[in-house]
């Protein structure tokens, strides 16, 4: 569904990806690791558009999209959730959420049905959403704001979901029902690509992982090898 | 060291010693007038610069101030009889009070409402003039004859050396300045006002001084036009001359003295440029040429958008293409203006200088100032003994509501001296408000609190720093345009008595405490590990790094107490750890330290006390292990252990490697 080959990205003339190659299978969920400052972040960005590859390809479902606009890849079927939550503060949850399924404005006009399906399936995720629907969305605690981070990609019904740390900054219990949200979404087929510093969580839900060091994948496979691996298991599941 | 010098010098040294040359060689009174005006417009830019470069505010009373300058020394050489030398100060003394003056309510205000109230300002002050006819001969216009300078009449070519030598100075403050405290916390508040509060380093105070020297500058600028001019009109110092002096701070390039140098020039020679036809085509054709080289350049190696290559382009053509097509280009002026600045700012936003420096610095690799040896770490930062065990901040039923939310509701507890005090809670719990009411950030609702049983300030980030209290932020705020060491410097303005008076550093005589501030700080980056990133913009630091330098730049206000919000929020394992073992060592020095953090491994691992919160109210308190097994803790924060895979990753012991 999503392929990335030889992707070279960075900020001005730093380069933080230098050939960066990974797969995502339809109705897989893969796992990103590594250390802080190893590119992470970056590969999620250059994937969705945020900024533009220098070299190499993304292929979305088949078709080459490096060098499109974020916006357009947002409509071709991605939905990235990024680091640090960014929902529109002064906007309601659901007014954030609507704006996920932004892509589908033209079913939306005069005809909310398939809107607020997707609604009732978010807050069906998320009870707390509904809860608040009408609240601003920054005055949300932290945890929310992450559920309706993940819930505005969700209303985009993306083939690729993007999940940018979405443990960050969160209280155990609320990190807990994440990954939680995470398993019944891959049951519904799902496909996403996860960067996580709860390595081990995040190994857990997932069906194959890479390990990037340095700009590049230094290690990869299914999480039952990458548990064998003794440079694995004493940098990164500690 | 000194090739160095004499690089960066030299330019400077030679182009001032050019400009005192000229009129021994050319004896056009023309040309003298113009490098007259030259000087006088450098000194009015290097003021506006203040505020439009280094406070990164649109200014647009500086023409204001320059009126007001030149009719205070008008007014006291036509009305008082007063020499020159008085007359400039009186102007100075105008300039720097009504700046101040402006600068209290403006600078409470930020972007298009500064902008608006400085514009109003204007409007006020050329009101002003026009009706106070009493006073100032109103529209009629002032004149005046030039005062002797010490019972000497200063001939044309003299006083063009007396305001040579006034931009020479200038010059040579304004650097001394920039290479203070001063010019490092002008570029941190514009990175993050609320970090520079909270290093003790005082954005408000700081705006308001930067603005009232720009303008003091302005009337010093003013005097001298008074006596250059030796007539003055109000109608001179309407909108049209604030939008061609922005115009000249922004072409020459915002933020460098070359810049405003460059800038005062057009706006001398913008009279003549638009009377004098031949000289309008010329520059307007390099305007163009240079527009095509940058554009093309940019657009084959994919440095910039194709937008911003080919505006300027647009731009610059319609100017020459006007230039052939308009028979009269004086009554086309302010089109003329505005293709200029638009072709500007969107081609080199950076300036001419900006542009040029870029070129220059690859010609002349200018090698970095060496950095000293770092001071001794017993000094930088001495270790404490803490009276261990003696309560240091106290909080007494500590209440904030916003509208009905009850973030915080009524917590009282106790930090003692020498300990790590966790402080955990679910998202929404309070901590993050509890944490910004003690700090300062917010003022409390209701409720005490007291820092060594002195009350704490209430609702000042900088009242509170100066308290004695440090603090990092969840979302990191650096000060990310100066490198690593520039941000721990600026935490250190405590310590450097002499580098806070502006007089003092304006003179220049902050110098021995700079290099004294580069050893301290360099001391502490190393005690975080960080040494070899010294020069290391703090933007480009990897994402630990970052964590770790706000560590080390809360430290160097050697706090009684500094509180820590989520150091290990986002870092990987290895980084974890690091981060778990400075904290230590910060703590080993006798700091105090507060800390809310989710990972339970390292609050386990640190922590003497933990206070848990949820719902703005304090539910447990004890040991990390007594928290743990607290019923209440588990259902509201950690979650029931066979509830998820992230359990035993939360609640491991720090794992080694």
């Amino acid at each position: 569904m999503l392929v990335v080959s030889d992707l070279h990205a960075g900020y001005g003339l730093s380069e933080v990806l230098v050939g960066t190659s990974l797969e995502v299978k339809a109705g897989t969920v893969v796992a990103l690791i590594g250390a802080n400052g190893a590119g992470k972040t970056t590969t999620m960005r250059a994937i969705s558009g945020l900024i533009r590859p220098s070299k190499g390809r993304v292929l979305l479902d088949g078709k080459p999209v490096q060098n499109l606009p974020a916006s357009r890849i947002a409509r071709l079927g991605l939905a990235h959730s990024p680091e640090g939550r960014k929902v529109f503060g002064p906007l309601s949850v659901e007014d954030n959420l609507l704006l996920g399924g932004y892509r589908h404005l033209p079913q939306f006009f005069g005809f909310r049905g398939q809107a607020a399906r997707d609604l009732d399936r978010v807050y069906g995720l998320f009870p707390r959403l509904r809860e608040r629907q009408r609240q601003a969305a920054g005055t949300l605690s932290g945890g929310e704001q992450q559920m309706l981070a993940i819930g505005r990609a969700i209303m985009a019904r993306p083939k690729v979901m993007l999940l940018d740390e979405p443990s960050m900054g969160l209280a155990p219990v609320i990190v807990q029902e994440v990954f939680r949200t995470i398993q019944r979404l891959k049951q519904d087929g799902m496909t996403m690509l996860l960067v996580e510093q709860f390595a081990k969580t995040a190994l857990t839900v997932s069906d194959y992982a890479y390990v990037m060091e340095r700009g590049r994948i230094a290690i990869e496979g299914p999480p039952a090898e990458l548990h064998k691996n003794e440079r694995v298991l004493a940098a990164y599941l500690g | 060291m000194w090739k160095r010098l004499l690089l960066i010098r030299g330019a400077e040294l030679l182009m001032f010693a050019v400009l005192a040359a000229v009129p021994l060689g050319v004896h056009n009174p023309y040309v003298l007038g113009l490098l007259t005006l030259l000087a006088i417009y450098g000194i009015l830019l290097i003021g506006l610069d203040v505020t439009v470069g280094y406070l990164g505010q649109v200014n647009l009373a500086q023409a204001a101030f320059l009126g007001l300058g030149a009719y205070t020394a008008g007014l006291c050489v036509t009305r008082l009889g007063w020499g020159m030398p008085l007359a400039t100060l009186a102007a100075i003394a105008v300039g720097t009070l009504l700046g101040g003056l402006l600068a209290l309510p403006a600078l409470r205000l930020e972007g298009p409402q500064f902008a608006l109230a400085t514009l109003s300002f204007t409007a006020l002050t050329v009101t002003a003039l026009n009706e106070l006819e009493w006073l100032t001969g109103g529209a009629q216009g002032l004149s005046l004859a030039r005062p002797p300078l010490l019972g000497h009449a200063l001939t044309a070519r003299e006083f063009y050396w007396l305001c040579m030598a006034l931009l020479a100075l200038v010059w040579v403050a304004m650097r001394n300045l920039l290479a203070s405290q001063w010019g490092r916390a002008f570029e941190a508040l514009r990175d993050s006002p609320i970090a520079t509060d909270a290093m003790g380093v005082g954005t408000y105070r700081h705006k308001v001084a930067g603005f009232a020297l720009g303008s003091a500058l302005g009337g010093l600028a003013g005097a001298l036009y008074a006596f250059n001019f030796q007539y003055l009109q109000p109608q001179t110092f309407v909108y049209e001359l604030t939008v061609i002096l922005l115009l000249g701070v922004v072409l020459g390039g915002r933020k460098s003295l070359w810049g405003a140098f460059v800038g005062a020039s057009l706006v001398a020679l913008l009279p003549n440029l638009l009377s004098n036809r031949t000289l309008f085509e010329i520059i307007s054709g390099l305007g163009l040429l240079l527009a095509l080289f940058a554009g093309i350049r940019g657009l084959v190696r994919r440095t910039i958008p194709p937008f911003q290559a080919l505006a300027p382009i647009l731009g610059t053509s319609v100017l020459v293409a006007g230039g052939l097509l308009v028979t009269n280009t004086e009554d086309w002026r302010k089109a003329i203006f505005s293709l200029m600045l638009f072709s500007v700012v969107v081609g080199l936003p950076e300036g001419l200088m900006g542009f040029a420096s870029k070129f220059l610095s690859r010609l002349f690799r200018i090698p970095d100032a060496p950095l000293p040896a770092p001071s001794p770490l017993e000094e930088v930062l001495p270790a404490i003994q803490a009276k261990s065990g003696s309560p240091l901040l106290e909080l007494r039923d500590l209440k904030r509501y916003f509208g009905g939310v009850k973030a915080i509701d009524g917590v009282s507890m106790t930090v003692l001296a020498g300990q790590i005090h966790g402080l955990i809670g679910p998202n929404g719990s309070g901590k993050s408000t509890l944490v910004n009411v003690v700090s300062g950030l917010y003022t409390p609702t209701e409720g005490e609190m007291s820092l060594r049983g002195q009350p704490l300030p209430v609702g000042s980030l900088f009242n509170t720093a100066r308290a004695g209290m440090a603090r990092t932020f969840q979302n990191l705020q650096l000060f990310t345009g100066l490198s690593a060491l520039e941000n721990i410097m600026v935490a250190l303005s405590d310590v450097y008595r002499r580098s806070r008076s502006l007089p003092l550093v304006l003179l220049g005589l902050g110098r021995v405490e700079e290099k004294r501030a580069r050893a301290d700080a360099l001391a502490l980056l190393d005690f975080v590990g960080l040494g070899q990133e010294a020069r290391t913009p703090a933007k480009d630091l990897t994402y630990g790094a970052q964590r770790f330098l706000e560590i080390a730049r809360a430290v160097a206000r050697r706090p009684d107490i500094l509180i820590l919000d989520e150091p290990a929020a986002g870092l990987s394992h290895p980084d974890m750890l690091r981060q778990m073992e400075i904290i230590r060592r910060v703590h080993q020095r006798g700091v105090t330290i507060v800390l809310i953090e989710h990972h339970m491994d390292v609050v386990s691992g640190l922590c003497d006390v933990v206070t848990v919160l949820d719902g703005g109210k304090l539910i447990a308190e004890g040991t990390p292990v007594e928290v743990k097994r607290h019923p209440k803790v588990i259902e509201a924060y950690l979650g029931e252990a066979e509830a998820g895979p992230a359990l035993d990753r939360a609640t491991a012991a720090p794992a080694p490697g």
